[in-house]
């Protein structure tokens, strides 16, 4: 094992954690200066009071930097050019972003169906706003299998200007022309703003003396080096740092419901084998849909601090917070006054909590015996809620659609759960929790600083799908957009494993990590057929380093 | 709470009838690229289903697997789950969970018809005919329209509700004179207890979009509107379209989404359609951008239609006279009572089936129960020839008279106990969904 640290830099709070061969050493906590990150990362390392920093083998930082801006609109405008071609029409979808359609188009195969028309490209507006270079993101329908077209456009507006900052679709090579879109346009949005953080925290560490390489924690739960990262996969990396921390306490192989109760929100996650279930589709993030791989988390509006007001049928829970619970000297009556009045939790008042409840009955039923009642029916609510969204998640997995008569017969079987709750309120629901998902419940620990943990403990992922046309001898792979000419046989079998290999090696190499269990799917091989004679075959194959953590966190 | 969605299902990328054969595991692959690279999962009302597996209990309320079922079994599993998953989004849409659904899978059904030996016109199982009697069985489904736009006939359907007043049949199909498999002519009109619930509409070769959409708007229509089914049903084959390199006719993409817009389907369930590139992505985008209620118009093959399509000024009269030849056309049956047939009238009629995919000919003799009261028990005797043993269904209709309902298990009785020269048989009782089995020697069994 090795020295770790993790740090989650939030909107509100830096969460810091040093450990040490799996012995979590010291841990932090102290407020983001979002305009001075550097401060803010070194007030973190003087919090942590490691002895030797020289002996820190790695630093994993995750982020909400790139999500708040997304969220908050605080990217530079870019310039979204399309060639759209003919199909479903472009306006179906919601774009968020204005657009300009292009004419040019490709076919499935990647064959040019119509080349682009230059004398559009002459009557393009593009003109310098401010001092910030113009952004320019252009993408094309099917420019995953040929980014022909996008490649013409970009040399010709690099001719104009050399400073225009250009940013093609095809580099995400996965299907989904409008997802493919949104993503290198918010990709690029983004990419100024991650420069800054990342030459921020650099300063930082160079500042300590620290010879540790920086790594960032993606949305799908895995790390890549600093300078490596495409700024718009660190989205959403808070929730998958949850998850992560939940394998940290786990047995390796186990499958898990993972429940994160914070004050208003709670985050539910799905483990399955020991690997963090993958949203079906990319994230969603505002009001853009991305290809972004992101772990699948449900965030519910209910957490201990949510209030609970009386109705003429008893008392509804609310998904909103007031304050603090009633117990510890707040004005609404919450779950967490059900639990404090149930001896569940030991911190709060006891009376207050007593009192809180009080107000949601009428007076004649303020007796031991309907508090008792009531601080049950509470707990419930909230365990049905947290239920419902374990069961969402659930059904997400076994729904995914299946493609080959092999899935169908072997649907994804029922498995034995665990369910492992951190947070404040976790103590309060777990029993009522394990009634209702009929599992075992098991604390987690440390939920104050998961974030941190779970990006200290993150291990590299990688993915490397191929998509192979011997007979227009072309090939790509979809994570990196890598499109290049195969010169291999027309129906390969051995040959494409060994490619698949090279090209596994070849991305590992680039983002300087060594490859360890690489799972490969079967191939599919599709046979090509013209006039009843078989011309080549396309073929699909992918290898995979799923998340996970580089071993268990000791208390 | 999925007011307006509209699904479609995709299984089956990993079977084939043969390496290079027309359905292999590349048909449908295309048309997956395109509707992904569309994004057409984010539309809010699209939702993609997993497929699920027919049993074989729900396959023989709709067809006899002959010579037994377990002689099936092996071959059977693609057909099962693109029978299934017709299953699956016709209990959504009956449900109300979906307002219409995209059956997209394959292999197709629509030439499978009441008696299995094998694998004929690429179909083994019949996906709409399953779904159908799933949801009449099931969902209190009663009248259902079933509106085939294939360019071959659906012999298979036709075959399995001939005698059903409660399906409307509807075959549109390049003429039977020049393509197989050769049948579905105006006169194959219905049995004598569902007469005129058969609809065939040979088109000639050439026929594009103007002719096909005056043809559904003037004869296909109408007639549903005045049958006022539960439910529609399109087994939408796309080798109307004109690349399809097994048939004549000159549909494009375009025109298929007008079909879809028109025919406003339940439930549209792929058949065939051959141009796996040139025709399919689009075609299928069409119509489920039909299906969604979105703008189709946009979709366009990438090849032009350069060869000569039939004018409708030439195409009017024709169909014109043919729709009059369909209608004033009187029946014309032959009653033959054998000497165990219980009492009733029995209407012969005898045809042979030809399993292209092996090259084999089924024997048949049908005899129908004449009955004014309900669709008339059937009994069917069936023969994989040179093989000299015989395999019987007996059917005995939903909402089947209790004079049927007898006819059929004393015709049931007769054949386990006096038939010597009968291999083995099924009793589908639609009326009480009860299907047995019978073996000579393996004797009875319940599914």
């Amino acid at each position: 094992m090795s020295n770790q640290v993790g740090i989650d830099v939030g909107g509100t709070y830096t969460d810091a954690v040093y450990i040490q061969d799996g012995y979590i050493q010291h841990t932090a906590k102290v407020p983001t200066h979002s305009e001075n990150i550097v401060e803010t990362v070194l007030e973190a390392f003087e919090k942590l009071k490691i002895i030797d920093e020289n002996s820190i083998d790695q630093i994993n930082v995750s982020t909400t930097l790139v999500t708040n801006a997304i969220l908050q609109e605080r990217i530079p405008p870019v310039k979204l050019l399309l060639f759209s071609g003919k199909g479903m029409s472009v306006d179906a979808l919601p774009w968020p972003v204005h657009y300009l359609e292009l004419s040019g188009e490709m076919d499935f195969r990647g064959r040019e169906i119509e080349p682009p028309d230059q004398r559009e490209w002459q009557e393009l507006q593009l003109s310098e706003q401010g001092e910030n270079p113009i952004h320019v993101a252009i993408v094309g329908k099917f420019s995953h299998r040929n980014c022909l077209h996008e490649q013409q456009l970009a040399a010709y507006l690099k001719k104009l200007n050399p400073t225009w900052r250009i940013a093609l679709g095809h580099e995400w090579g996965q299907a989904n022309f409008y997802r493919r879109s949104l993503t290198t346009y918010l990709n690029l949005g983004v990419s100024d703003l991650y420069q800054q953080f990342a030459r921020q925290l650099q300063t930082a560490v160079a500042a300590r003396n620290i010879k540790a390489p920086i790594f960032i924690l993606k949305a799908d739960g895995g790390i890549l080096p600093l300078a490596k990262i495409r700024p718009i996969d660190s989205i959403y990396s808070g929730p998958a740092a949850s998850v992560l921390a939940a394998l940290t306490q786990n047995e390796p192989t186990d499958s898990s419901i993972i429940v994160d109760i914070g004050g208003t929100t709670t985050d539910i996650g799905l483990v399955l084998s020991g690997v963090p279930l993958f949203g079906s589709k990319g994230a969603q993030i505002g009001p853009f849909a991305t290809l972004v791989r992101s772990l699948a988390v449900r965030s519910i509006p209910v957490g201990g601090d949510s209030v609970v007001r009386a109705t003429d049928q008893g008392f509804s829970l609310e998904s909103y917070r007031v304050g603090p619970a009633y117990c510890l000297g707040g004005t609404e009556p919450t779950p967490t006054d059900a639990m404090r009045y149930l001896g569940l939790i030991d911190y709060g008042n006891e009376q207050l909590a007593e009192a809180g409840l009080a107000s949601i009955l009428p007076p004649n039923r303020r007796t031991p015996e309907f508090l008792h009642k009531l601080a049950g029916a509470i707990l419930d609510t909230m365990v049905d809620r947290i239920a419902a969204a374990v069961d969402s998640l659930k059904r997400e997995w076994q729904e995914e659609p299946a493609y080959k008569v092999w899935e169908v017969l072997h649907p994804h079987e029922d498995q034995a759960f665990r369910t492992l709750v951190s947070g404040g309120g976790a103590r309060g629901v777990s029993k009522a929790l394990g009634k209702r998902l009929r599992t075992p419940v098991q604390l987690g620990y440390y939920s104050e600083i998961s974030n941190a943990l779970g990006a200290a403990m993150a291990r590299p992922t990688f993915d490397c799908t191929l998509h192979l046309d011997t007979y227009m001898k072309r090939y790509r792979v979809e994570e990196t957009g890598e499109q290049g000419k195969w010169t291999g046989s027309l129906r390969p079998y051995q040959e494409v494993d060994k490619f698949l290999d090279s090209l596994v090696q070849q991305q590992a190499a680039h983002y300087e990590f060594q490859t360890e269990d690489i799972e490969k799917e079967p191939f599919d091989f599709f046979p090509i057929v013209q006039g009843y004679k078989t011309v080549g075959q396309i073929v699909r194959g992918a290898a995979h380093q799923r998340p996970g953590v580089i071993g268990r966190v000791h208390v | 709470m999925y007011e307006t969605d509209r699904n479609f299902v995709f299984p089956a990328f990993d079977w084939s009838l043969g390496d290079s054969h027309p359905e292999r595991e590349e048909r449908l692959l295309y048309t997956q690229e395109q509707l992904f690279e569309e994004g057409i999962l984010d539309l809010p009302q699209i939702k993609q289903f997993s497929p699920r597996l027919a049993s074989i209990r729900e396959a023989l309320r709709a067809q006899a697997l002959f010579p037994t079922p377990g002689m099936h079994t092996d071959s059977l599993d693609a057909h099962l789950i693109a029978a299934g998953s017709a299953i699956l989004l016709g209990e959504a849409q009956v449900r109300g969970d979906i307002a219409n659904g995209f059956v997209l899978v394959r292999p197709p059904g629509h030439h499978s018809g009441a008696t299995v030996w094998g694998n004929r016109g690429f179909c083994s199982i019949n996906n709409e005919a399953v779904l159908v009697n799933h949801l009449r069985a099931h969902l209190g489904i009663k009248k259902i329209a079933i509106v085939d736009t294939d360019v071959h006939h659906g012999d298979g359907t036709q075959d399995i509700f001939y005698h059903d007043p409660n399906v409307l049949f509807i075959s549109l199909h390049q003429d039977g004179r020049t393509l197989y498999p050769g049948s579905g002519f105006v006169n194959e009109k219905g049995g004598p207890n569902a007469w005129g619930q058969t609809i065939n509409i040979p088109l000639p070769p050439g026929t594009g979009d103007e002719g096909y959409h005056y043809v559904l708007e003037n004869w296909v229509l109408p007639r549903i509107q005045a049958f006022a089914p539960d439910l529609i049903i399109n087994s939408a084959g796309q080798d109307n379209h004109f690349t399809d390199p097994l048939a004549a006719m000159n549909l494009t993409a375009d025109g298929y989404g007008r079909i879809t817009e028109l025919l406003q389907p339940d439930l549209a369930v792929l058949e065939g359609g051959y141009s796996i590139e040139g025709a399919l992505p689009y075609v299928n985008l069409a119509i489920l951008l039909a299906l969604a209620g979105e703008d189709y118009h946009h979709v366009r093959e990438p090849q032009k239609l350069d060869r000569p399509v039939l004018d409708l000024a030439t195409l009017k009269p024709y169909i014109e006279g043919l729709k009059k030849q369909q209608q004033t056309l009187k029946p014309n049956f032959t009653i033959q009572n054998k000497a165990f047939f219980p009492k009733g009238n029995w209407i012969y009629s005898p045809h042979s089936v030809y399993y292209d995919t092996e090259g084999f000919q089924e024997n048949r003799h049908d005899y129908i129960r004449q009955c004014s009261h309900c669709a008339g028990t059937v009994y069917i005797e069936s023969q994989r020839a040179p093989f000299p043993q015989k395999s019987i269904l007996i059917r005995i209709p939903f909402q089947a008279c209790s004079e049927c309902e007898q006819a059929g298990y004393d015709l049931w009785d007769h054949l386990i106990h006096q038939s010597e020269d009968t291999a083995s048989g099924l009793l589908q009782n639609q009326l009480h969904d009860k299907l047995s089995v019978w073996q000579r020697k393996e004797g009875l069994k319940e599914f």
